[in-house]
């Protein structure tokens, strides 16, 4: 499995002009600035009260996603409605079937372990844009059905093992995740998979603990809290990335037609060659 | 201090005098004391020591002190003056601009008339307050004028620094959308940990909602940022640059889903609660009627990737 030529796959990416490998725009800091976001090395683990404006971060992911260029989609989605319009350009649309999610979750592990032997064949040590493998960007919504309400008990934790293999394996090989859940304790994702996502985005929460269990002990004590952000203020959260301090931010909001407006436009640039060139005889 | 410290022994003590302006005083009297001695005696040697090269040693000791002595007291002026030369400083850019417009205002008064004149100042005012984004600059830098002051009389005020009352630096100040944004350099004697405690005080006295500060250096621990915040943006809704992106006119095209028609409670039997088995598009579709026995959960999912999907 460690062929030394990636085979583009026939029917995925034709003319987008985005790539995963540019910072993503996912809204504005408290000073009016834009913030972007480098998903690509790192895994997004969004959480807070049910709407909090989660869905509104993981849709701009999506959507980002969806134009850019040699970009995979892998989605779950408990309630089939949030990432529901990607269903078409994702590679794997899971609903409520934690059998086929398992399914799933495997063979991202058996890709993330090939292309790691393939870096390693060539001599490095992360994924780089050259390369021309596609990037495979997981996206996760209500985590938690996954590992605590759908299938069985050996299921749920299965799920949770394999979630914590891919997000741990997948950093450097251009397989990122990007999680959500309403409240991450131990009781709902092990904190052995919490600590691993290197990017926090804590949306309105009702107490100073739950706010501490998304972005780390102790910031609510130092004043970074998202419980004092305004139950009316959907989107606005506390974004922890890596090595810094919270900052509060505001995620770009998209409506529901705009959802759906991407997403067609995102399969049709994003159609098969054949239909292009039947679309072309026919036009 | 204590009545037996060796001061109050030797007498020199003036008493009952605790005033905190007699303290400063005379620490300012002191400090001038010792600048005008170390200034001249350092130059006075310096230059002795040049001048013993061309003169007689006692000349260059002459030449010396004649040299020294001005410079001490040069040395003495200058710190008995600093409060003065600092505050005019802290006011520089208010004072410039004061001069420049005085001077513009007498040098139009003097060679214009009085209906040019007012004519040209009401074009001045009248243009950047009728128009709305240059009033909110002008508006905005005034308030960086108006910040750093306030800033300082923080400092002076309530975040006791050192034992000589040095006040930090404050540096350039400059609008951000929701407030200002300015740099200062602190002294000896403070550190960002200490002003963390005292920013809801400092959000008062600057008239503001809130501050924050971060460190504007990585390598220096004294260089710090400070975010005034008049405004809130976050409220504002922010809108996607992909929608740019995109060309709305674009085909629907979305595969076709089986829609469940059990869509009320009486329309589910007790055994059917079982969440779905799901295919692609997770679908249930009740076989039975609307009297509803038990429905089959129907797992046939639309053919992946029909061509003619597409078109």
């Amino acid at each position: 499995m460690t062929s030394a030529t990636p085979a583009p796959a026939s029917g995925v990416p034709v003319g987008p002009g985005l790539s995963m490998f540019d910072p993503l725009f996912i809204g504005i800091d408290e000073f009016g600035q834009p913030v972007y976001l480098d998903v690509i090395y790192r895994n997004i683990l969004a959480a807070g009260e049910p709407g909090g404006g989660k869905s509104g971060l993981l849709n701009n992911i999506a959507g980002t996603a969806a134009l850019c260029d040699n970009t995979r989609l892998v989605l779950f989605d408990a309630k089939l409605v949030e990432l529901g319009p990607w269903r078409d350009i994702a590679d794997e649309f899971v609903g409520l079937d934690i059998d086929h999610g398992l399914n799933v979750l495997r063979r991202l592990l058996v890709v993330a372990s090939n292309r790691y032997a393939w870096l390693l064949a060539h001599r490095r040590r992360k994924l780089a844009p050259t390369d021309g493998l596609s990037v495979i960007v997981t996206i996760i919504d209500e985590l938690a059905m996954f590992s605590t309400v759908l299938g069985t008990k050996a299921q749920q934790e299965e799920f949770s093992t394999l979630l914590r293999g891919l997000v741990s394996l997948g950093r450097a090989c251009g397989m990122p995740v990007v999680a959500a859940t309403q409240r991450p304790s131990w009781d709902i994702i092990p904190a052995s998979l919490r600590d691993l996502f290197g990017y926090r985005a804590a949306f309105r929460c009702t107490s100073l603990n739950s706010s501490n269990i998304i972005l780390g002990q102790g910031w609510a004590e130092q004043g970074y809290t998202a419980s004092d952000i305004s139950p009316t203020n959907q989107g606005a959260a506390y974004l922890l990335a890596e090595g810094g301090v919270p900052r509060r931010i505001k995620a770009a909001y998209l409506t529901d037609a705009d959802i759906y407006n991407i997403a067609d436009y995102a399969a049709w640039i994003r159609r098969p060659a054949g239909a292009r060139l039947d679309l072309g005889l026919a036009a | 201090m204590s009545k037996s410290s060796p001061r109050r022994f030797a007498g020199k003590s003036t008493g009952t005098v605790t005033v905190i302006e007699a303290r400063v005083h005379r620490s300012s009297a002191r400090r001038a004391k010792l600048a005008f001695i170390l200034t001249a005696v350092i130059v006075g040697v310096l230059a002795a020591v040049v001048a013993a090269s061309y003169w007689h040693p006692i000349v260059a000791l002459i030449v010396g002190a004649l040299i020294g002595v001005p410079c001490g007291a040069a040395a003495w002026l200058l710190v008995r003056i600093w409060p003065v030369l600092q505050r005019l400083w802290w006011w520089a850019t208010e004072i410039v601009l004061a001069v420049l417009l005085l001077t513009a205002w007498v040098q139009l008064a003097n060679h214009t008339s009085t209906v040019v004149m007012l004519l040209v100042v009401a074009l001045v005012v009248g243009v950047p307050a009728a128009i709305p984004p240059v009033r909110r600059q002008v508006k905005a830098w005034a308030w960086c004028l108006i910040v750093r002051h306030r800033l300082r009389v923080c400092f002076a005020q309530f975040i006791i620094a050192n034992q000589s009352g040095s006040l930090p630096l404050i540096l350039w100040a400059r609008p951000t959308p929701v407030g200002e944004r300015v740099w200062v350099y602190l002294r000896p004697g403070l550190s960002a940990k200490d002003l963390e405690g005292r920013l809801d005080k400092i959000a008062v006295t600057c008239h503001a909602s809130t501050v924050l500060i971060e460190r504007a250096s990585e390598t220096n621990a004294a260089y710090l940022r400070f975010d005034i915040k008049r405004r809130e943006v976050l409220d504002a809704r922010v809108n996607s640059p992909l929608v740019d992106q995109i060309d709305p006119t674009a085909p629907v095209s979305a595969s076709p889903l089986t829609v469940p028609t059990a869509l009320d409670l009486p329309d589910v039997d007790v055994p059917t609660i079982t969440l779905p088995a799901q295919g692609k598009p997770a679908a249930k579709k009740p076989t039975n009627s609307a009297n509803g026995s038990t429905p089959a959960a129907d797992t046939s999912s639309a053919p992946d990737d029909d061509v003619s999907d597409w078109i």
